[in-house]
């Protein structure tokens, strides 16, 4: 589903933020990218869904060299991807089920649709009894569940995370992975970059580490780290 | 496009106005003036022109004849100035029926004791005012004409001065119009800074770049339909009384009324929401990055 192929990326100015980076991930799997800060995760996440160019190499997604995408069609790349942020990014001034809805509206989906659609996602999630609720109202950890919906809500093949517990006690972090486990056990594919170490080290999924923007690292059922 | 996207723009767009509201009133009040200086411009030089062919269809031609043209020659010359296309009416002036004219006009009888100085002359009128100068020619080179006379340049001068009315109209609405879109852009960068973070949640979910351009494009339309709108309430209340006011006071001046501008009206919806849209395509170019 995704393949990456002698992928680096210099950002202007800057150093080499991923070196030389071969992977493919299979439909289905979990995956968490590792690695210290400045390792390259977020820039990893960001050229799957073409937020920024690799400098040199190519990206495969469903089979599409992205990197030769013409502009005008990432956004119908975007619709094939969940995105979660470590910040939520989430209207303040709409609620849960309004921010939901949101991402259907974006993409022009029916309103017939949307009804059915967001409180099954919202249930999902375990907020239909905050549907209401705006998110000022609601804690970190139901407000990255309203991320985790609205990424969700028009059934992406991919789901991206990057640090989405960053910002989350180590208890309300556990229920999104868990959430994270779920999604990824009914069929979608999840890529989570993460600091988390002892999730990542309970959860034995497959682990890609980073160090320096190299792949370092390549496990199944690994943990965070395997020094110390 | 579906209706609830349509409706998702507009009330987007509406959110932004209200939200701005303090510039947009100033983008609605330039695109207004801008709209009611061409507006002032076009009235007067449309009722000019009107007036204009008034006058001109009363222009005269007169052909004075040299003396020694006798009766005969006189009738032949008639027939050769009716014959002349674009002619409408031929009348034949007697050197003693111009004296009396003369007389009447200056009220007493200057000329007593001399003989009569003036000449045989014909008065021509024609049919469409653009031909005063080209039957004048035609007649100058008829035989046994001496001399023939017109408002020669008083109509072209007149014509001259529409042109000039109508140049300084649109320099100055150019001129406004390029300050309703700088406004108006400014404004439409106020509401993509307010935006900006739901704008790239937007591109995130997979929005293309015209779903969010359009909110931005229909608030500044708007603006100028709001600015236009004005601009039409205002010249046709102001004309309307202007117009009674001259129909009263002057009526030998008879302005076009106001019916007849209706057309117009439409015309300067669509010019306050082209310089909206071309005012708001500016910012989305230079600050929305999609
Ligand atoms: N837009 C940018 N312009 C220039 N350099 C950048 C940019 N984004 C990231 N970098 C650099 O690229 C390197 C990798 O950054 P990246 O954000 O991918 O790291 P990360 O692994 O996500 O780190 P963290 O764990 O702190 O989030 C860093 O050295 C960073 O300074
Ligand atoms: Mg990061």
């Amino acid at each position: 589903m995704i393949e990456m192929f002698g992928v680096s990326k210099v950002y202007p100015g800057g150093l080499d933020a991923l070196k030389d980076i071969n992977l493919k991930i299979s439909r289905g799997e979990f995956v968490f990218i590792v690695g210290p800060s400045g390792a390259g995760k977020s820039t990893f996440i960001k050229l799957l869904f073409r937020e920024e160019l690799p400098t040199r190499g190519q990206i495969f997604f469903n089979g599409k060299n992205i990197t030769r995408m013409r502009n005008r069609d990432i956004p119908f790349l975007r619709r094939r991807i969940g995105i979660v942020f470590q910040d939520f990014r989430l209207l303040p001034e709409k609620t849960a089920y309004e921010n939901v809805a949101f991402a259907m509206e974006v993409v022009e989906a029916s309103s017939r649709e949307i009804r059915r659609k967001v409180p099954q996602v919202l249930e999902r999630v375990g907020l239909s009894h905050k549907a209401d609720a705006k998110p000022s109202e609601l804690s970190g950890g139901e407000q990255q569940r309203v991320a985790l919906a609205r990424a969700l809500v028009n059934e992406p093949d991919v789901l991206v995370a990057d640090e989405p517990t960053g910002n989350l006690d180590p208890d309300t972090s556990w229920e999104i992975m868990k959430l994270l486990s779920d999604i990824n056990k009914r069929g979608t594919t999840v890529v989570v970059a993460t600091h988390a170490r002892e999730l990542v080290n309970a959860m034995r999924k497959r682990v890609l580490q980073l160090d320096k923007g190299r792949l370092v690292r390549d496990e199944e059922r690994g943990v965070y780290s395997n020094e110390a | 496009m579906r209706l609830r996207t349509f409706n998702y723009f507009f009330k987007e767009a509406f959110i932004s106005l209200i939200r701005n509201r303090w510039m947009s009133l100033a983008s609605i009040g330039a695109v207004a003036s801008a709209l009611i200086i061409l507006g002032s411009f076009l009235l007067i030089s449309v009722n000019f022109d009107h007036i204009l062919k008034d006058v001109e269809s009363q222009v005269e031609i007169t052909a004075y004849l040299e003396d020694t043209v006798d009766s005969i020659g006189i009738t032949r010359l008639n027939s050769q100035i009716s014959s002349i296309s674009g002619v409408k009416e031929v009348k034949f002036i007697s050197k003693e029926a111009a004296l009396e004219e003369f007389k009447q006009q200056v009220g007493k009888d200057l000329l007593e004791g001399i003989d009569n100085p003036l000449p045989n002359s014909f008065r021509i009128k024609v049919d469409n005012p653009q031909n005063v100068a080209s039957v004048a020619g035609e007649i100058q080179n008829l035989k046994g004409v001496e001399e023939v006379k017109y408002g020669k340049g008083v109509v072209e001068k007149l014509f001259n001065i529409i042109y000039w009315i109508r140049l300084l109209g649109l320099v100055i609405m150019v001129v406004f119009a390029a300050v309703s879109i700088f406004i108006i852009s400014n404004t439409i960068r106020l509401t993509v800074f307010a935006r900006r973070r739901e704008i790239n949640i937007m591109k995130y979910i997979g929005a293309t770049d015209w779903f969010v351009r359009w909110p931005f494009l229909i608030e500044g339309m708007v603006l100028g339909f709001i600015g236009s709108a004005i601009a039409i309430g205002i010249l046709a209340g102001g004309y309307v009384y202007l117009y009674n006011i001259v129909k009263l006071n002057i009526p030998m001046i008879s302005l076009i009324p106001m019916e007849e501008f209706y057309n117009y009206a439409l015309g300067f919806l669509a010019i306050g929401m082209f310089i909206g849209a071309f005012g708001s395509s500016f910012s989305i170019r230079r600050f929305l990055h999609v």
